[in-house]
């Protein structure tokens, strides 16, 4: 499969890796398909996304909320006795790298090594092959992986451009106008 | 301030269920914290004990919390 991507959707995948490793999150997820998008505006995803009203550090703070990870570190709780996380996260951030304060137990040495994809990760791969089929392309293009990624709806990936106020279909719509 | 903001605030603190789920993510905040710094501290060479008398506890307690990760937080030289 991954000989018919195109060069930009090859540069994708490599981007995903590259997310899920600045976070400090020990996967690439459907959301770090996403988060690579927005890093890539000049793809037809990113291009697309971004159109949309959709921006890279909007879609951070949305995967960390939707993502459940922190929920034994609720901001908005914090808020109550006075404490702004945001503002912890930034100094934490600043002299200890991204993600330094979401995953504590987390070991470093996982960030050098193979971070695999998730299953539903290699679910939106595949359905962006059959989305390229049904097209009747012959290659893998980075819009075809956002159409798998609307497809695969239970992802975080296509919860995160829903909460965000996107319209599914009107994406999708767009993104196989554009391929044409 | 508005006054219903205050009369919100003040309520939602006295609630217990707020209250105490506040304390606990705090409580979860400062364990995640004490770990960078912790981590920080071995990575820059400092001994278990040196770390325990600024956190104010015993070295074996914060050995005993820390030492045993994955070797993650060994200096170089000692133990």
């Amino acid at each position: 499969m991954f000989e018919r991507f195109t060069k930009q959707a090859r540069q994708l995948t490599t981007a995903a890796q590259a997310e899920s490793r600045r976070l400090g999150h020990g996967h690439i997820g459907t959301e770090h398909l996403l988060l690579a998008m927005l890093t890539m505006p000049d793809t037809l995803a990113g291009r697309t996304l971004i159109r949309h009203g959709l921006g890279h550090e909007a879609a951070v703070e949305a995967v960390r909320r939707l993502s459940g990870q922190d929920r034994d570190l609720d901001a908005e709780l914090l808020s109550e006795i006075g404490i702004d996380l945001n503002a912890v996260r930034e100094k934490v951030e600043a002299a200890f790298g991204p993600g330094a304060l979401d995953r504590p137990a987390r070991s470093r040495r996982s960030a050098l090594g193979h971070v695999p994809f998730t299953g539903r990760a290699k679910k939106v791969l595949e359905l962006s092959l059959r989305e390229a089929i049904a097209l009747k392309h012959n290659h893998i293009g980075d819009g075809h992986v956002l159409l798998g990624l609307i497809r695969e709806r239970d992802g975080l990936g296509a919860r995160v451009i829903a909460e965000s106020g996107l319209d599914l279909a009107a994406l999708r719509r767009e993104v196989i106008e554009e391929l044409g | 301030m508005t006054d219903t903001t205050k009369v919100a605030a003040d309520a939602s603190s006295r609630d217990p269920a707020i209250g105490l789920r506040a304390v606990r993510a705090l409580r979860e905040l400062a364990d995640r914290l004490e770990e960078l710094q912790v981590r920080n501290a071995r990575e820059q060479g400092w001994t278990w004990q040196e770390i325990a008398n600024l956190l104010g506890v015993t070295r074996q307690a914060v050995h005993k919390k820390y030492a045993a990760k994955r070797g993650l937080f060994r200096s170089r030289g000692d133990d």
